[in-house]
């Protein structure tokens, strides 16, 4: 295990550090490391406006633990984290794990000090945005976001702001859409500037009108209803399965699993199913190698038309006039 | 019919005067609400980061309207998207172009430097998204553009100076911009949300411009692997006839004239003259293998029936004659 303690701050005084700990040489905006250690690619781009993006897409060859120790306390960590294998922050008291299929969104007040470990093999994909605690306050006067106790939330006296969370599934397809391109370059750093400012309207949106922390939620209830979002991309290609069964399987009555699912995800089951069925369609699309009715078929659609119908409602055009223009 | 004119800058004083000659009034630098009057709809400016602003109309108009902008001090470029479901005209030149509607041309890039004036069609929805940007932001682009101008699909004018394009906008783009018309102005977060889009479309046109430099044929993987296996066939079968086209295509589980094409396209060569390179390129080899003793031989070998056919194809192939490179059998014998 290599224990590596390093800082983090809303500008970038803190990568000369965190490269040399974590034994890596930076070129560009590119942070190297051995491929020994862990292997891909972490890049990392000052946003402006006090905001600083960091992308991280690598696989661990072997555990890590990075103790997270900040000489400036002034900003907030957002970390999206979409890792596929064991990972976990510890803070003061509690331990949460994070993933793609656990709390794959945490915030964290630049004051606390908290531990992240993972574990050899994880692959990890996230992009963590840290941003001025000054910023986040003009950023919501200067987008006519209201919340209420803003500066409560921000004081540090009274409240050090932590929360772990889900993304919703459109934060969650914006940052997937950054996977897929290359990294580096200036077209790239349009796009991770772009991502940046949707995921922060998305997030602050959402603090601004979503009531339920989801923290609040009963520890197995969450692991059931997780467990059934990720049955669901796993079997994305099939029918929707009923109902019945999904609240069979996570133990619920059908009521309290359908409410359930809302409140934790912001969607209903079908609605949620769909949404990634055709975001899922889209991708097919975009690649090029099959045909629209191929894909239609693929995923269960039962015909065609019905397909488009779906596809243009959700994306406001047609399968083959998006298949045309791309 | 309403005329307004207007420039534009990167910082919100442009919006102003436009304002004034509306009747309206600008709500926080970056709202305007279309007076009724003229429509109902609303323009939303915002400064995006430092040389790049964006500009969103949503507006259904109800009385004729003109809005033409003029030339301004900025060095700037306009990207405009459009949107909209019907055609509107956009004047550049003196010339109307038609933008809009699906499926049609949507993408118009501007200078600054010319003046334009947009036409919105009565009583249907407009949308628009225009990316103010510095040129000096752009100073990459706009050299590789200029090289790329004469190949380039659509209208464009030569002048060195400034010029504009037409074209199309990319699907994911559509999409995003899309999604900024399903939001209200007067939700949370739209500011930064318009921003993020903005940047997000910004870098498709660019992934988009850069990336079709190189685009090679669009083959899928299923017919570049049909593909692969028709040409392994024809190798392989060398000694016989050609198979014909249509044995070749039902092969590869497609029509004949898509099969023709697309092996043109992957392999640079008709299947047919394909099959007699790598014929005569194999009789080159018999030929040099000395184990024969008359070209004749060869010939019967390899399925031809004339002579003066073979060795004119031979000539073609490889630009000598089989006479050349001819090793008698006898001549081995002597050697060793």
């Amino acid at each position: 295990m290599k224990i590596i303690k390093h800082y983090y701050d809303a500008d970038l005084s803190w990568v000369e550090h965190y490269a040399a700990q974590i034994g890596g040489k930076i070129e560009g905006n590119f942070i190297l490391l051995p491929e020994d250690s862990q292997s891909g690619i972490r890049y990392f781009l000052d946003c402006g406006d006090g905001i600083v993006a960091y992308y991280i897409n690598v696989e661990y060859q072997r555990n890590f633990q990075l103790i997270q120790q900040n000489l400036n306390q002034d900003f907030v960590g957002f970390y999206y984290n979409l890792t596929e294998g064991e990972a976990s922050v510890k803070t003061d008291f509690h331990v949460y794990n994070v993933g793609r299929w656990n709390y794959n969104l945490a915030v964290i007040d630049g004051s606390l000090e908290s531990e992240y470990n993972v574990r050899k093999g994880s692959k990890t994909f996230a992009l963590c945005i840290f941003i001025k605690k000054k910023m986040i306050k003009t950023f919501t006067q200067k987008n006519n976001i209201v919340i209420q106790n803003i500066d409560s939330i921000l004081d540090p006296k009274e409240n050090t702001m932590i929360r772990f969370d889900r993304m919703s599934n459109e934060s969650f397809h914006i940052i997937n859409d950054l996977r897929k391109l290359q990294v580096g370059g200036s077209i790239f750093n349009l796009h991770l500037k772009g991502t940046v400012h949707l995921l922060i309207s998305n997030y602050l949106k959402k603090i601004a009108t979503r009531k339920i922390i989801i923290q609040t939620v009963n520890k197995t209830d969450l692991e059931h209803i997780i467990a059934i979002q990720m049955y669901l991309i796993e079997h994305i290609k099939d029918h929707f399965p009923s109902i019945t069964q999904m609240a069979k399987m996570s133990n619920m009555s059908e009521s309290k699993f359908k409410a359930l699912f809302k409140k934790i995800t912001g969607n209903t089951a079908n609605v949620f199913f769909m949404e990634n069925k055709l975001l899922l369609a889209k991708e097919l699309i975009e690649n090029k190698q099959l045909t629209i009715s191929q894909i239609s078929d693929q995923l269960n659609f039962t015909n065609n038309s019905y397909f488009a119908s779906k596809f243009k409602e959700h994306f406001g055009l047609s399968p083959k006039a998006f298949y045309k223009q791309l | 019919m309403r005329k307004v004119t207007h420039y534009y800058s990167l910082t919100p004083e442009w919006q102003y005067d436009l304002v004034k000659q509306l009747n309206t009034k600008v709500i926080d630098d970056k709202l305007i609400i279309v007076p009724d009057d003229i429509g109902k709809g609303f323009f939303y400016f915002t400064q995006v980061m430092e040389g790049i602003s964006v500009v969103y109309a949503d507006l259904t108009t109800t009385a004729p309207f003109k809005l033409t902008r003029q030339k301004s001090e900025n060095e700037l470029y306009i990207f405009h998207f459009d949107l909209s479901e019907h055609i509107n005209l956009i004047k550049i030149n003196e010339i109307d172009y038609e933008i809009g509607a699906f499926n049609r041309l949507d993408l118009a890039i501007l200078d600054n430097q010319i003046e334009s004036t947009f036409k919105p069609t009565i009583n249907e929805r407009a949308i628009a998204l225009r990316l103010l940007i510095d040129k000096k932001l752009l100073h990459d682009f706009i050299q590789k553009f200029k090289k790329r101008e004469t190949t380039f699909n659509h209208n464009e004018t030569s002048n060195k100076k400034v010029f504009y394009h037409y074209g199309n906008i990319d699907s994911n783009s559509i999409l995003l911009i899309r999604s900024l018309q399903n939001k209200s102005v007067s939700d949370l977060s739209y500011d930064s949300f318009i921003k993020g889009i903005s940047l997000k479309v910004l870098g498709n046109f660019f992934n988009k411009f850069y990336m079709s430099e190189d685009k090679d044929a669009q083959i899928t993987e299923v017919e570049s692997e049909a593909l692969e296996k028709t040409k392994n066939y024809l190798t392989n079968n060398l000694y016989g006839p050609f198979p014909s086209l249509t044995f070749l295509s039902g092969m590869a589980g497609m029509s004949e004239s898509k099969y023709k094409s697309l092996f043109k396209k992957h392999f640079d060569n008709t299947p047919k003259n394909l099959f007699i390179k790598e014929k005569i390129k194999l009789a080159q080899k018999l030929l040099r293998s000395g184990e024969y003793t008359t070209l004749t031989t060869v010939m019967y070998e390899l399925n031809y029936t004339k002579l003066s056919y073979f060795c004119t194809k031979y000539f073609e192939v490889l630009k000598r004659k089989p006479t050349d490179d001819f090793v008698k059998k006898y001549q081995i014998k002597k050697v060793t």
